[in-house]
């Protein structure tokens, strides 16, 4: 409902506004070309976030001074602490990164867009802007329309550093002109009263502008030809960083629950900067002061020491926050809960996939991949029950015999059951989200998404094999014949091994470790497929079983085959890392169906 | 000069012309230090065993782990040659 009345009361102000003052009309015209220039930006960053972000990423955060110094060096680059707020959301909704990290990379961002202020200020207002602006916008316009992505990126940056500057521009300009009609600065005053009053408007023009920059561009440039006094500029500028978390609260409504913690982490940090800077104003106004003299800024500069302020403020509200960032997570995991978790506790649902990781590519591509590792416990938990085996003993270093002699049940489980409720509703969520992540991809990702696709229908497979495995398992693996329950309890031991190869995959970062568990599943697979081995024969041969349970015994080692199989190609796409050279390699050196034939050969010798 | 000329001249100064050869390259001495580091912990390990079982499995192990070796040397040559 406020949406529908707010939209169209905008628009009316600002139209009748263009009406009275063709000044006013310049200045908004100036927004909104820095608010595109903006935009701009932000998509021609965007086409360089490609597959190496989650390796910086996860080597620039993993403490929290890093996760700090990457907000403020992202921002400072980008100059937009929204896009990075953006970002740092989709990250954690991809699992990239935890909420003590994203938070650090907010705060960070925090003080990395008051370098906005300083760039307007000192360099901005300085010098006669719109002449770079012009040669940046047809440089960029040219660039936008190649073919190379990464030519396009580059054109969307300058032109979006043209339109921004183009805008400053129009700010500066519709100000000084608007100072001959109406002094804007004869409605401001000093004291508590103004002091809040200009923080609120500062929030407001935020919220409606969707970025602090903007705010702050034209509450510097207002400064400059004394449409505002200095102090109602310092309460604007405090306002807007209040504001500025609108856009991440935007931004997170789409996200998992992390996301929206790391968004009301962001609210809780400015909200209580904003306190610090209301409450100490005057003390600060003297550290600003004592900071400009110190580093040369003169005394009437209002405008770099507005950015001075804007630093000072943001710097001690990031060296107050800083010893409660643990505090902070506790506080958001008790206060926000997930919402999402059913009513009943049995039934699994995806836990990485959400609108907010769609933002880049490669986030949509590192969710759907946790998503399938997600896939694959719960489908371990099936196959170890299905087995008889207990998940534990499976994991542990225990001797594979011994795994195997401790049954899980001594009834078989209901695997349809377990397939409904863990299996079913997270499979159909990955393929719907990879559809829907597809067609914002890039052609490069379209393969890799695919063979995730294929880990997927691998996974499901080996379950439903599972189900099919088990109705004879639990029959024959405590049957009297003893040949038959070797040979069922030899088939649970190869799978146990299987599964703890894989799980041993999934946690090391020893490539050749990978390497070497990938081929001994494939070598064992064809070694143990009893068919092909002639022990089936031998024991038909040899009247060690009867009719039935040869039929039973050659169905099911069928099955195990197969199940085998679908884990190993799901282990060569979900564990092998992917932005490396390590996984073109581990392809490239893995062995061969003849090379299989040629060890076995030679045990058999 | 035509742009592709120019852009080949540029990675050639820069040294970036086989950028992605040379990520490959480094990564597969890499891998190859570590599979020969561990074929040696194997064929120590094969020596030092009694046990029948473990020395099958220990030989499998040597011979997939010989295999791989062999496999990298050779993409390692096909890798120089090219240069």
């Amino acid at each position: 409902m406020l949406r529908k009345i707010f939209l169209p009361t905008i628009l009316a102000i600002l139209a009748y506004g263009f009406w009275i003052s063709p000044d006013f009309k310049e200045i908004s015209a100036g927004v909104a070309i820095f608010l595109f220039g903006m935009i701009s930006l932000e998509e021609g960053f965007k086409a360089f976030s490609g597959g190496t972000l989650e390796k910086i990423l996860q080597k620039s955060t993993d403490k929290l001074y890093k996760s700090i110094g990457f907000g403020i060096i992202t921002t400072t680059i980008m100059q937009s602490s929204s896009l990075v707020s953006v970002l740092t959301i989709s990250f954690l909704g991809a699992g990239l990164i935890g909420l003590a990290q994203g938070i650090g990379i907010v705060f960070g961002a925090n003080i990395g867009t008051t370098t906005g202020a300083w760039l307007v200020a000192g360099f901005g207002l300085k010098v006669k802007i719109s002449a770079y602006a012009m040669p940046m916008l047809v440089f960029g316009v040219i660039l936008i329309f190649q073919k190379a992505k990464s030519l396009k990126g580059i054109g969307y940056i300058l032109a979006g550093l043209g339109f921004l500057f183009l805008g400053i521009h129009y700010m500066k300009d519709g100000f000084e002109a608007f100072k001959s009609t109406i002094d804007l600065a004869s409605f401001g005053g000093t004291g508590i009263k103004y002091l809040f009053i200009f923080t609120g408007i500062g929030v407001f023009a935020t919220v409606v502008m969707q970025s602090s920059h903007a705010t702050l561009v034209l509450i510097i440039t207002a400064l400059a030809v004394g449409q505002i006094s200095y102090e109602n500029a310092l309460a604007l500028a405090i306002g807007a960083n209040v504001g500025t978390t609108i856009t991440a609260i935007l931004g997170a409504m789409s996200s998992n629950i992390d996301g929206k913690r790391l968004a009301g982490a962001h609210l809780i940090f400015n909200v209580v900067t904003a306190l610090i800077a209301i409450i100490f104003m005057q003390q600060i106004m003297h550290m600003v002061d004592f900071t400009s003299h110190a580093v040369g800024i003169a005394d009437d500069d209002y405008t770099l020491k507005l950015a001075v302020f804007h630093t000072i403020f943001n710097v001690i509200g990031v060296a107050v926050m800083i010893p409660f960032i643990d505090k902070l997570v506790t506080f958001l995991d008790s206060i926000l809960k997930d919402s999402d978790v059913k009513t009943d506790k049995n039934y699994d649902s995806a836990k990485y996939l959400n609108d907010s990781v769609l933002e880049l590519p490669a986030t949509a591509m590192a969710a759907i991949t946790r998503e399938t590792r997600h896939l694959y416990d719960n489908a371990f938990e099936i196959i170890a029950h299905g087995l008889n085996l207990k998940r534990s003993n499976i994991v542990s270093s225990k001797d594979l015999d011994e795994v195997v002699s401790e049954p899980y049940s001594q009834s078989a489980i209901d695997i349809d059951d377990f397939y409904n409720r863990k299996i079913k509703g997270i499979y159909g969520e990955i393929i719907d989200f990879s559809t829907k992540a597809q067609s914002q991809m890039p052609p490069e990702y379209i393969e890799v998404l695919y063979n995730l696709k294929l880990a997927n229908r691998d996974i499901v497979e080996a379950v439903k094999d599972t189900k099919h495995l088990q109705k004879n398992l639990v029959k024959y693996s405590t049957s009297s014949n003893e040949y038959i329950r070797e040979q069922y309890n030899s088939i649970r031991r190869d799978l146990a091994e299987l599964l703890r190869n894989i799980d041993i995959i999934g946690t090391t970062d020893e490539e050749d470790v990978v390497m070497l568990l990938l081929s001994k599943a494939k070598l064992h697979t064809e070694k143990y497929d009893i068919i092909a081995s002639g022990t089936l024969d031998n024991l038909i041969r040899n009247n060690l079983i009867t009719n039935e349970m040869a039929t039973s015994l050659m169905n099911d080692s069928n099955y195990a085959h197969e199940i085998s199989k679908n884990l190993i190609a799901m282990a060569e796409i979900i564990f092998t890392d992917r932005s490396s050279d390590a996984e073109s390699l581990s392809e490239e050196m893995a062995i061969t169906d003849e090379e299989i034939d040629t060890i076995l050969e030679k045990e058999d010798k | 000069m035509g742009l592709k000329k120019f852009i080949k001249s540029v990675k050639s100064t820069l040294g970036l012309k086989d950028f992605n050869q040379e990520g490959k390259k480094k990564s597969l001495k890499e891998l190859l230090k570590k599979l020969n580091k561990r074929k040696k912990s194997i064929t120590a390990s094969l020596k030092a065993t009694e046990d029948k079982k473990e020395k099958k499995e220990l030989t499998e192990e040597l011979d997939i782990v010989t295999l791989q070796i062999k496999k990298g040397k050779k993409i390692l040559y096909k890798l120089y040659a090219k240069k």
